[in-house]
């Protein structure tokens, strides 16, 4: 009961009202009828991150009671959350309290970072606000590394892969939409970097095969983009706010390629001219074409 | 006396530990880890005289000075980590039994005193040996490169091992977690030098098998000088009548201070361990205030003072004249706050604080080899091929015990240069290969990128054209953090290095 009430708070907070409600019951009847993906936009981070899943059909479509959670945002860079480098740390939060909801019962937050990994994990505001929402949140070490081998990997036929990223029984991918020099934009494909082990700088040669290599070794449940803030210049790492465009939005599917393809209209790049999702496309990894796609958008202003 | 004076020893070398400890990314404590080193009065001396300026964080080891002069040796006996474990070690080694009543040689004790005056001397004409001898300073840079390190790794070997198992792994996890928190690194900590700097302490340890204490009665400059303070102290070892003149006292002193006549101790040597209260069968010996009535020469002739400060100045122009060559200095990168090279050679003890709490965060910072000199040998210098400065970092000069490294705000320490990048376009992967890398793009630090790139058409090898990003370096936003350097994926020599050149250093 308090988990509905919640939700129509949410509801009511974010002015969506009794349409919000009357979707989200929809949803429960007709599972075949489920969005794959799903942007919501004008809303706090929170509020953001629980519309989209809720639209999506709730947490419930993906957590079972009893299972372990990973949820992988960036917290690659030693920067304050208002630099926009690392996911948002509210919208982490309210993720791992929804799996908890949801009956998970662990939620495990972590990332490879780029910077030091404890300089990250607090500057980002990720540690702190993840572990009060009740999420375990690791570091990685070396040694829990798998090697996994690749079969339809072109460039990368095998890599290692963080354990508890292949162990978890749902795996929730949670990148900010930033601008990057090597792949344009850095977005759930790339994100997925920060659940490798090895000589990362190797992969940036041929970075737009590698990257669907990796990809197609592990599958998210689940990808979350959060564009709350959108760092448009200077990526990956930023640092200057007038790099930082504010765009309140969260895309969140079930395909990690439409999602990403999606998030390509945030940075006026038509997703077509995208080598890797092309690529990822006919690799069956998913779907770039966005009219082919069930997709929902929600403005909590309207 | 024995038991009190261990509990002070354990205590200080624990809280020694302690300090060590707190030396580690986000350094939120009130506690300053250079603590010792900044109580070590040889330091203080040595550091003012070289730089002809107060330095206010040092004058705490006054204290120790003052306090050596109604209390003696105490440091020696009752603090000194570096005592304590040579103490602990000593009892570990079996030396040759001596005959009953056959003292101990005193030839070598004079040494610590010659060593004193020739690096005092050097201090003056301003070329530090400092470093090299005092216990403080020693000490914190073998634990800081040889003990830590190895430490970490038989520990996170166990984890490791551990996690192979995969028994108890998430409880193993936690407790690598709180670990990790508090006295694991974040990476194991490797460092250039640990091997001669190992063997210098091993060196010292060994000298244990010839007498107990060999380093303190012998070699220690810091004993020398507390020595020549403590021949006014106010304590004075007493001994009645009852004594039946065992020789037990004198054969167990770990200085060797006790004179043929029993009752007669060397006040210079005695560091107050009260050995000889405690082992006195008969309880003829006590301590007691009053004017001292011991020996207290100093075993330095004028003849060996002369020699030692002609020692210490050939030192001195050695160092000075000893030539260095220019790829070389190009390589020494000072830390972020570094002062001027002059002073900051006149400063740095070689201790190795800002190593090691750099080796928290970014771990570029490094011992050096003759990177500066010999003059320089075991200074900080940023090593980026194996760790970058980070960018909201500071921690360095807040951990320098001298102001070698100055504690910068966070806001000068990001604008602050400590050299400058440069593209070696023979290794560059999209100027030796015509292929997109710009790794050193992406972790470039600073708000307005100092790695830039040109867009440009390539042939590549096979002959078609393509499209890659050249990258270059914008000097004027480069403040030669080294991360572009780490992070570069080449083998081998990176495609880009950093050298100090237009290095920002401090005056002071």
């Amino acid at each position: 009961m308090s988990n509905l009430s919640r939700r129509e708070f949410i509801a009511k907070s974010a002015g969506v009202g009794i349409a919000a409600s009357s979707l989200i019951l929809s949803r429960k009847l007709a599972a075949d009828d489920e969005w794959t993906l799903v942007v919501v936009k004008n809303g706090s981070p929170a509020q953001l991150v629980r519309q989209a899943i809720e639209t999506l059909g709730g947490m419930s479509r993906f957590v079972k009671k009893g299972n372990t959670v990973l949820i992988k945002p960036n917290i690659g860079w030693d920067r304050l959350p208002e630099q926009a480098a690392n996911t948002n740390p509210d919208e982490v939060a309210e993720v791992v309290k929804m799996c908890k909801e949801a009956g998970a019962k662990r939620v495990r937050v972590l990332d490879r970072t780029c910077n030091q990994a404890r300089r990250c994990y607090k500057r980002s505001g990720i540690e702190a606000a993840s572990k009060k929402a009740g999420a375990e949140v690791r570091h990685i070490v070396k040694s829990r590394f798998e090697t996994v081998r690749i079969p339809g990997g072109e460039l990368v036929k095998s890599w290692p892969f963080y354990r508890d990223a292949l162990e978890a029984d749902v795996f929730i991918n949670m990148p900010i939409a930033k601008d990057h020099s090597i792949s344009r934009v850095t977005l759930g494909f790339k994100n997925i970097m920060g659940i490798i082990g090895g000589d990362r700088g190797q992969i940036h040669k041929d970075f737009m095969t590698k990257i669907v290599d990796l990809n197609l070794a592990i599958k998210p449940a689940l990808t979350i983009i959060d564009a709350y803030r959108v760092l448009l210049r200077n990526g990956p790492s930023g640092g200057n706010l007038a790099d930082v465009a504010v765009k309140k939005t969260v895309i969140a599917g079930t395909d990690p390629v439409a999602v990403d393809s999606y998030a390509m209209g945030l940075f006026d790049i038509d997703p077509t001219k995208v080598e890797y999702l092309r690529d990822a496309t006919q690799r069956g990894l998913g779907q770039m074409d966005l009219s082919k796609v069930k997709m929902k958008v929600v403005d909590l202003s309207a | 006396m024995r038991t009190a004076r261990r509990i002070s020893q354990i205590f200080f070398l624990l809280f020694f530990l302690f300090l060590f400890f707190q030396a580690r990314y986000p350094y939120e404590t009130w506690l300053p880890s250079d603590l010792f080193l900044r109580a070590s009065p040889l330091v203080a001396i040595a550091t003012i005289l070289a730089t002809r300026k107060v330095i206010a964080s040092v004058l705490i080891a006054f204290i120790i000075l003052l306090l050596t002069i109604p209390l003696g040796r105490f440091f020696c006996g009752w603090i000194c980590p570096l005592g304590t474990i040579i103490d602990g070690s000593d009892n570990l080694i079996k030396r040759k039994k001596r005959k009953p009543r056959q003292r101990e040689s005193t030839r070598f004790r004079s040494w610590k005193f010659a060593i004193l005056a020739a690096v005092l001397v050097a201090s003056l004409f301003s070329v530090q040996f400092i470093w090299f001898f005092d216990p403080i300073a020693l000490l914190t840079r073998t634990i800081t490169t040889v003990l830590y390190p190895v430490f970490s790794f038989l520990l996170l070997g166990l984890f490791n091992f551990s996690f192979s198992t995969r028994l108890f792994e998430d409880q193993v996890y936690s407790a690598y977690d709180i670990a990790q928190n508090s006295i694991l690194p974040i990476a194991q900590p490797m460092f250039f030098e640990a091997v001669l700097i190992a063997l210098v302490f091993v060196g010292i340890l060994a000298l244990g098998m010839v007498t107990r204490r060999f380093w303190c009665r012998n070699l220690c400059p810091l004993g020398a000088l507390l020595g020549l303070f403590s021949k006014f102290r106010l304590t004075k070892r007493y001994v009645d009548e009852t004594c039946n003149s065992c020789s037990i006292c004198q054969r167990e002193c770990k200085m060797n201070a006790i004179e043929d006549d029993y009752a007669v101790n060397n006040t210079v040597e005695c560091i107050e361990c009260m050995e000889c209260v405690s082992n006195c069968k008969p309880h003829s010996v006590s301590y007691k205030f009053g004017k001292n009535i011991g020996k207290n020469e100093i075993d330095l002739s004028k003849r060996r003072f002369i020699q030692a400060a002609a020692v210490g100045l050939a030192g001195v122009a050695i160092a000075k004249t000893s030539a260095v060559s220019r790829e070389k200095t190009g390589q020494a990168i000072r830390p972020p706050g570094a002062v001027k090279e002059d002073g900051f050679l006149d400063r740095c003890i070689r201790c190795q604080e800002c190593v090691r709490i750099c080796a928290t965060t970014g771990g570029t910072l490094q011992p050096s080899f003759l990177q500066s000199g010999w003059e320089g040998i075991w200074t900080p210098i940023s090593v980026p091929r194996l760790g970058y400065c980070e960018y909201n970092c500071n921690l360095c000069g807040q951990v320098c015990p001298t102001g070698a490294i100055q504690n910068l705000t966070m806001e000068k320490k990001q604008k602050l240069k400590m050299g400058i990048a440069y593209f070696d376009k023979s290794r560059c992967i999209p100027w030796y290969d015509q292929q997109d890398c710009l790794v050193c793009e992406e972790h470039c630090p600073t708000p307005d990128k100092a790695i830039k790139f040109d867009i440009r058409e390539a042939r590549t090898p096979e002959g078609s054209m393509r499209t890659v990003k050249f990258p270059y370096v914008d000097e004027k936003l480069c403040i030669g953090c080294g991360i572009c350097v780490t992070k570069c994926p080449v083998i081998g020599d990176p495609g880009i290095f950093v050298t100090n050149a237009q290095a920002e250093r401090i005056e002071v």
